[in-house]
């Protein structure tokens, strides 16, 4: 359910005072894949200068470089659904209606990192993030065993909880960072890594916790909470250089400042963006993955590397 | 001759829905409660026989004692298997995504027929597909383990509320529609030929506007139709009545509670009608003069 690509621009609203210096008032917009169902999932990959994506419903992670296109990197998928890229360049992927956190090695095989928490299969890996000490850090909502079109072959929920769930560097631990949000979903760090956010797509709200350095974290506090008429939950979550919090939320996607004020409001007009990324070489393209396609536009600060 | 209903298992949160007969025990879904509980009436206890259901509403029992239900929430029929897991069937109806299943039963060849309605709550996740502009009776056909056809079966349904077979699986019921929708309900009977096809379909009831239609059905033995339908608000009061094939009314009865929902016959020789309703219940009726239809 979108509207035309042919039409689609990017538009600005809900200026605060110094919005300019996130993004212009007619940035401009570049369609970068229009054959896919429900984008997700954006990566950049500094040193292949490419950039991940996936198509949950289309079943496809893809990967599309600039003046050359989209090429398919695994296809079925599972269902996957977000992406990021860990200390040594691999692809790290949040398995979604498969139900699996795996990553691509070196030789192009997969290597399942997390199927099961406790004996018992996962609910759904979200989103995904590797922090610079090379800990995993994922989302386990259960919509991967609901959502239409997006559920794996077993989708029976098996977990009492949603957790928020960190893989240690080695691999060899998995622990629940959280389990206080109702239907977790994007995350990421501040740029120094000291304030962890989650977003939960069912209460609408974002989440901050500090984050403490055996990997584990405080008591989170309520960062933003979208009370809006408008369609649309917080879903894909980044950072950018300043501590900024941009979201794909209610609307469009916000951005908001390290207090969680809200900057400004980047809109896809008509269409239903699902996730974000920064990417190109100065880290100030954002990569917007909609229901139904992906779209680069232009911002005026840069986002945190992915890598 | 009175119905005398008591309530033995509830309330849960919100409506109660579908229920099945498992030969020992009625299965019933907590379909708010996202959960599918099983009430044994030799010792009055109710346990969870399956959790996070995603709001399946119908269920039916297949020959292999495997349990199919209509996921309102997930926009599917689901398959729960006995090994604790749970299967997608077939969610593309012509390749289009159908809408939101309520009601299901089984034939005694494994089919599966489908109540897929237009429903007040909306599905779980990204509105990615738009509904039907149709919303009618569906047939799923098995073509091995875990592979599934969808046929479209009713032409001309608002919004199916619930599915029944008449004794010779030649006569399809169907509820059709919502009156909180805005719907104006009936009852139908579709003629089936052999390959499964629906015929012209006769009104066996018509109801005025405003008035609740029937939710949910099941069969007695002499081939009646034991209905839920009604409700406080308007129109005729929450009843259970008792519909010949023809269509004619022969018993109406005071339903346990507001909005009744589903029915179904069980207990030994399956003398006994339970029925679910929209304050979380499950009540039955012991006695009624009735039994259900014994299926081969």
């Amino acid at each position: 359910m979108h509207g035309l690509l042919e039409t689609i621009a990017i538009e600005v609203d809900l200026c605060a005072p110094g919005w300019e210096r996130i993004i212009d008032p007619s940035p401009p917009v570049e369609i970068i894949a229009r054959d896919i169902i429900f984008g997700e999932g954006p990566t950049w990959d500094a040193r292949g200068k490419q950039l991940f994506f996936t198509d949950i419903i289309g079943d496809t992670i893809w990967k599309w470089r600039p003046g050359v296109g989209q090429e398919v990197v695994l296809s079925p998928s599972v269902k996957a659904n977000g992406t990021c890229l860990d200390l040594e360049n691999r692809l790290v992927v949040a398995g979604w209606g498969g139900r699996t956190v795996f990553r691509m090695e070196k030789n192009g095989t997969w290597k399942t990192l997390a199927d099961r928490w406790q004996g018992k299969k996962l609910n759904s890996p979200n989103d995904i993030v590797v922090k610079s000490d090379g800990s995993v850090w994922f989302t386990d909502p259960p919509g991967g065993l609901l959502n239409v079109g997006m559920v794996g072959p077993d989708l029976q929920r098996y977990l009492e909880t949603q957790p928020v769930f960190r893989i240690s560097a080695d691999g060899k631990e998995m622990t629940v960072v959280a389990e206080d949000n109702t239907y977790p979903n994007g995350l990421c760090f501040s740029p120094d890594e000291k304030i962890l956010y989650v977003n939960d797509s069912r209460e609408r709200v974002i989440r901050a916790y500090d984050v403490k350095p055996d990997g584990s974290v405080g008591k989170s506090r309520v960062f933003h909470k979208y009370t809006g008429p408008e369609r649309g939950v917080p879903d894909g979550m980044k950072c950018d250089v300043d501590g900024n919090v941009w979201c794909t939320a209610p609307g469009g996607i916000w951005v908001h400042d390290p207090s969680g004020k809200p900057i400004v409001r980047i809109k896809t007009e008509g269409h239903h963006p699902t996730n974000i990324a920064f990417g190109d070489d100065d880290w100030k393209s954002l990569y917007i993955t909609n229901i139904g396609s992906v779209v680069r536009t232009r911002v005026n600060i840069a986002g945190v590397p992915s890598r | 001759m009175t119905w005398n209903f008591e309530r033995v298992a509830g309330p849960c949160k919100g409506r109660t829905g579908g229920l099945a007969w498992d030969g020992k025990a009625m299965l019933f879904s907590a379909v708010a409660e996202e959960r599918i509980l099983r009430y044994d009436p030799s010792n009055g206890e109710t346990t969870v026989f399956r959790g996070w259901t995603g709001r399946t509403n119908g269920i039916a029992i297949a020959k292999d004692g495997t349990v199919f239900g209509a996921q309102e929430g997930g926009r599917r029929v689901v398959h729960f298997l006995a090994d604790g897991s749970t299967a997608p069937t077939q969610e593309l109806l012509d390749g289009a995504h159908h809408n939101q299943p309520v009601d299901l039963t089984i034939d005694s060849k494994g089919v599966v027929w489908i109540a897929d309605a237009y429903n007040a709550t909306p599905p779980y996740g990204p509105p990615a597909y738009p509904f039907l502009p149709h919303a009618s009776v569906l047939r799923m056909d098995s073509y091995g383990p875990g592979s599934y056809r969808l046929t479209r079966v009713t032409h001309d349904t608002a919004g199916p509320r619930a599915v029944l077979l008449s004794a010779d699986e030649k006569t399809l019921y169907v509820a059709d529609g919502d009156v909180e929708r805005g719907d104006v309900c009936q009852l139908f009977a579709y003629p089936l030929d052999r390959h499964g096809v629906a015929g012209h379909r006769k009104t066996l009831l018509n109801l005025a506007a405003n008035e609740r239609g029937i939710e949910g059905m099941c069969l007695d033995s002499d081939g009646n139709i034991i209905a839920c339908m009604g409700w406080n608000k308007s129109g005729c009061a929450p009843s259970v009545v008792v519909i010949s094939p023809g269509g004619t009314i022969l018993d109406t009865h005071p339903a346990p509670a507001d909005v009744p929902m589903r029915c179904a016959f069980g207990d030994a020789d399956l003398g006994t009608l339970y029925v679910t309703a929209g304050d979380g219940g499950l009540y039955r009726a012991k006695g009624i003069g009735r039994k259900g239809l014994k299926r081969s």
